[in-house]
């Protein structure tokens, strides 16, 4: 699946993008995963969608384009 | 005649015509935020002709505001957001009725302000702000275009069209302080804030005709360093509205990065409320507003930090106070404000208002 980053996420990842072959029931579990890999992940606050619809942690992770939002602030 | 040929380029499309652009010329839009976004939106706005058009902001212009703030220019350094928006947008249109409240929007004054709007346009670069016209747009029962931005990027939507999803489904919890920078620590490309922003105005002359598809449920995402735009859906989660609607009020959020409310007016004040006042001006500035029994600006820091009353300084023309509070600001002072009007002002608003006995400390 292929996994882009928005905003601050670049930062906190180092990468604009990537594809991971793990596989994950939820949504929930990629987070999961993610926290552990990128500590930085930890103090930001993002939403997840699949296959462009955004989705709650607790739902199947059967999409393979997942975005990673979070707020942004500036205007 | 002259309306007709203003306009000419949109009565002939199909999409508008007369009756169109009649219905712009009903709609009354709220920008809240004179800045990045909320420039670029106010010109559109005004050369489509919005009949109503009000400009909330607090800020006066300084220069880092001009690489991106595009309504204003050297001349305008120092002075009123708003007032100089307004001076520029009559040029440009003088049809359009611009109401100017060169002010912050807080949880006293939002409803009185937001309610006699159609159309709200987010152009704040804050989260405090952002969730307090969020939830006031669905207490309310208003249409919030939203905008923000993050360096190259930017993301728009539409909340609360046709009982449709608002910021809160989208973004339930507010982040915590510190967690995401706000404009005023990152930088931005100039650009980036006028596409939004034009984005912004696009909408609300969608919603007011009712053209196309409105981005309502959907969270347009823009980044103009790869044009890798993406569109992406979302449901209403009417748990967190009604949340809101139960309370019957806006939920403050504690994250108050980046938010620059430190200045009120008089008419955001209640002559019952206690508030502790101090004359930042020298002894012999007239006039005097004895009533008040107000503290010199020699006044201790510890006074001011321990106090529980809010706390608003004066001088003559709000300049003065205006640095003293950011001052106090920087030490630590939580509930303090700058008077936005003078020294005589005040007076005729205590003359007027009350049987003041000033505040004890």
């Amino acid at each position: 699946m292929r996994l882009r980053y928005f905003g601050q996420l670049q930062e906190a990842t180092g990468k604009k993008e990537e594809v991971l072959t793990d596989s994950f029931e939820s949504l929930g579990n990629l987070r999961d995963f993610l926290l552990k890999r990128y500590p930085k992940l930890n103090h930001v606050h993002f939403k997840m969608a699949q296959n462009n619809k955004i989705d709650i942690d607790s739902s199947p992770l059967k999409g393979n384009l997942i975005d990673l939002l979070p707020p942004f602030s500036g205007g | 005649m002259i309306m007709e040929t203003r306009y000419q380029r949109h009565i002939q499309l199909s999409e508008i015509g007369p009756n169109g652009q009649e219905k712009i010329k009903k709609a009354k839009v709220l920008v809240i935020g004179a800045g990045g976004l909320g420039c670029p939106a106010l010109q559109y706005l005004t050369a489509a002709g919005v009949g109503t058009l009000g400009i909330m902001d607090p800020d006066h212009i300084s220069i880092s505001n001009l690489q991106r703030q595009i309504i204003f220019n050297e001349n305008d350094l120092g002075k009123n957001k708003v007032l100089r928006a307004k001076k520029y947008l009559k040029t440009l249109n003088p049809d359009v009725k611009v109401l100017t409240f060169p002010f912050a929007l807080t949880h006293e004054n939002a409803e009185q302000y937001i309610s006699v709007f159609d159309i709200i346009i987010d152009g704040t670069d804050n989260f405090y702000t952002r969730y307090l016209i969020s939830d006031s747009c669905i207490l309310l029962n208003k249409v919030m275009v939203y905008g923000a931005l993050y360096k190259f990027e930017g993301q728009v939507s539409v909340f609360n069209y046709n009982k449709g999803p608002s910021y809160r489904c989208l973004f339930p919890y507010p982040p915590h302080v510190g967690e995401i920078p706000n404009c005023s620590e990152v930088g931005v490309l100039g650009v980036v804030p006028g596409i939004i922003g034009v984005y912004q105005a696009t909408e609300a002359i969608k919603v007011i005709l009712g053209l196309g598809e409105v981005l309502s449920g959907k969270l347009l995402c823009v980044n103009l360093l790869s044009h890798q735009n993406t569109l992406l859906d979302f449901e209403k989660n009417q748990k967190e509205i009604d949340q809101i609607k139960k309370q019957g009020k806006a939920i403050p959020i504690e994250n108050q990065d980046c938010f620059v409310d430190f200045e009120l007016s008089l008419f955001q004040l209640s002559s019952e409320e206690k508030i502790k006042w101090i004359d930042v001006r020298e002894d012999y500035e007239l006039p005097r507003i004895s009533h008040l029994n107000p503290l010199s600006s020699s006044v201790s820091l510890d006074l001011l930090l321990s106090s529980k009353q809010k706390i608003i300084a004066f001088c003559q023309t709000g300049t003065r106070s205006r640095a003293f509070v950011k001052k106090m600001k920087n030490k630590g002072v939580g509930n303090c404000f700058s008077l936005i009007e003078g020294a005589a002002e005040l007076n005729e608003w205590v003359k007027k208002n009350m049987n003041y006995n000033g505040t004890k400390i």
